[in-house]
C-alpha cells in the first residue's frame, strides 16, 4: 500500500457506539425521569471551597477554581515539556506527534511577536506566549465533564433549586425528577432559618440538597481574571521602564512642556491624566472580558442542556454537543486575544511617543 | 411568611430580572461595531489579499475592543441575577 492510498470510506465502530450512548442518555432522560434527568447546576458568582473544611488559612478557602488551576498547570506541563524532552533526547530529524503542534504554536506567535514588538520581540514574547497557553489550557480544561458535575453536597438555601437525592453505593446522586418545593415547606424553614450552608455528611438521602462541584472553570473566578490582568498591567509598565527609563513615567504626569507653552503644556498634562486612567481601565476590561465570556458560556451550556418544557427536556443531548464546539472556539480566541492585547501594549510601551510630539509641534 | 415581606420579595426578584433585561440592551451596539469591523476588514482583504495576516490580527483585536463593552454589559446582567 502507498503512502497516498485514495481515502477510504470507513463505517468506524466507536463513533456509532458515542451515538447511541448520546441517544440513550437523551431517551432516558426523557422517558425514565430520576436520577437520569439533567439537573440545572446552583450558579453561584463567588468560587466556592473544593472540599468542606479544605482552608488554606482561616477566612481563605482553597477554592474549586483553584484546584482546576492546579490541575490545568500540571496538563499544561505535561503537555508541553514532555513532548519537547522525548524528542530532543530521541534525536530524530522530523519532528511529529504533540511536539509538532508546540513547535508550531510557538513559531505563530514568534512572528506574530517579532512583527509586532521589533527587537524588543525576545523579550516580550516568553511573556505573552505564557499567557497564550495557560489561558488556553484553562479555558479548554474547563470543557472537561468533571467540571460542575462532581462534588460534595449541601442543603440549599435563599434563591438556589434544592432536589432530593438518592444514595447508590454511598454517593448521592440528585433526583432531577424531584424538586424542593419551597413554597411547601415555607413554614419549617422559617423555623430553621438560622442555620444557612449548613454540608449534608450523612449517608441518608437528602431533600433538599445542592451539588457544589470540587472542580470549577477557573476563568468562571474574577480573581482568576483579575490576577492576570494586574500582572500583566504591572509588566507593561516594568517594559516600558526598561526601554525608556524613568522619563516612561512622563507619559502620565507630563510637566515637559508646561512652563514653555503654558496652554498646550496644561493640555499635555491633562492628556497625561486620561492616559493614566485609560491604564486602569484597561485592568478592568482584560478581567471582565474573559470572566463576562467564560462565565456567560458555562452559563448558556447548563441551561440549554437542563431546559426543561413541562418536565420534557428536548435538548438534553445532541444541542450542547455543537455549543462545546462553539465554546472550544471562543475559549480559543480568548487566550488568543489576551495575550495578542498584553504584546501590543507591551510593544507600545517600549516605543517613545516623545520624538513623534517635536515633529508635529512644528 | 407574612404577605407584606412576601410581596416584597417578589418585587425585588421582579426589580432583578427588568434590571438584566435592561442591561443586556448594551449588547446591540457592540453587535453593530462588530459588524463595522468586520466589514471593513473584509473590504481590506478582498482589495489586496497579500495583507490578510496583518489585517486579521488588527480586526481580531477590534473586534475584542467592541466585544469587550458588550461583556462589560453582560457581566453586569450576571451580577444583577446572580450576587
Amino acid at each position: 500500500m502507498s503512502a497516498h492510498a485514495t481515502p477510504q470510506r470507513r463505517f468506524g465502530f466507536w463513533r456509532w457506539v458515542w451515538l447511541g450512548l448520546m441517544i440513550l442518555g437523551g431517551v432516558l432522560a426523557w422517558y425514565v425521569g430520576g436520577i437520569w434527568k439533567a439537573v440545572p447546576p446552583a450558579v453561584v458568582l463567588p468560587a466556592e471551597p473544593a472540599w468542606p473544611g479544605l482552608y488554606l488559612a482561616p477566612g481563605l478557602p482553597f477554592t474549586n477554581t483553584m484546584l482546576s488551576v492546579l490541575v490545568a498547570s500540571l496538563l499544561l506541563f505535561a503537555l508541553t515539556v514532555i513532548p519537547v524532552q522525548v524528542y530532543v533526547r530521541s534525536g530524530r530529524e522530523v519532528p511529529s506527534g504533540l511536539y509538532q503542534l508546540v513547535e508550531m504554536a510557538v513559531e505563530f506567535f514568534w512572528n506574530t511577536t517579532q512583527s509586532a514588538a521589533g527587537k524588543w520581540a525576545r523579550r516580550i514574547f516568553p511573556f505573552t506566549m505564557t499567557i497564550f497557553l495557560y489561558v488556553l489550557i484553562v479555558n479548554l480544561f474547563k470543557l472537561v465533564p468533571i467540571h460542575e458535575t462532581i462534588g460534595y453536597t449541601k442543603i440549599a438555601h435563599g434563591n438556589i433549586q434544592g432536589y432530593a437525592t438518592v444514595v447508590v453505593g454511598g454517593v448521592h446522586l440528585l433526583d432531577g425528577s424531584r424538586p424542593y418545593d419551597a413554597a411547601a415547606h415555607a413554614a419549617e424553614e422559617g423555623a430553621a432559618h438560622g442555620e444557612e450552608s449548613e454540608y449534608w455528611h450523612s449517608p441518608e438521602p437528602c431533600e433538599n440538597c445542592e451539588i457544589v462541584p470540587t472542580f470549577r472553570g477557573a476563568a468562571t473566578d474574577l480573581n482568576f481574571t483579575a490576577s492576570l490582568a494586574l500582572i500583566t498591567m504591572l509588566m507593561v509598565q516594568v517594559f516600558g521602564v526598561w526601554a525608556l527609563g524613568p522619563g516612561y513615567f512622563t507619559k502620565f504626569i507630563n510637566l515637559r512642556t508646561i512652563i514653555s507653552k503654558p496652554f498646550f503644556g496644561l493640555m499635555d498634562f491633562i492628556v497625561g491624566l486620561l492616559e493614566l486612567i485609560s491604564e486602569i481601565a484597561k485592568i478592568l476590561s482584560f478581567s471582565l472580558r474573559l470572566f463576562g465570556v467564560i462565565f456567560a458560556g458555562t452559563l448558556l451550556l447548563s441551561i440549554v442542556s437542563t431546559l426543561s418544557f413541562g418536565g420534557v427536556q428536548p435538548t438534553v443531548f445532541f444541542v450542547p454537543g455543537l455549543l462545546v464546539g462553539l465554546e472550544l472556539f471562543v475559549g480559543i480566541i480568548q487566550a488568543y486575544v489576551f495575550s495578542t492585547l498584553a504584546l501590543t501594549f507591551m510593544s507600545q510601551a517600549t516605543v517613545s511617543h516623545h520624538g513623534d510630539e517635536h515633529s508635529e509641534a512644528h | 411568611m407574612e404577605f407584606n415581606e412576601l410581596f416584597r420579595e417578589t418585587m425585588i426578584q421582579v426589580a432583578r430580572y427588568l434590571g438584566a433585561g435592561l442591561a443586556v440592551i448594551g449588547v446591540a451596539g457592540a453587535g453593530a461595531g462588530i459588524g463595522i469591523v468586520v466589514g471593513g476588514a473584509v473590504q481590506a482583504m478582498a482589495r489586496n489579499p497579500d495583507y490578510t495576516p496583518t489585517i486579521q490580527t488588527n480586526m481580531i483585536l477590534g473586534i475584542a475592543f467592541a466585544e469587550a463593552v458588550a461583556i462589560y454589559a453582560l457581566a453586569v446582567a450576571l451580577i444583577i441575577l446572580f450576587v
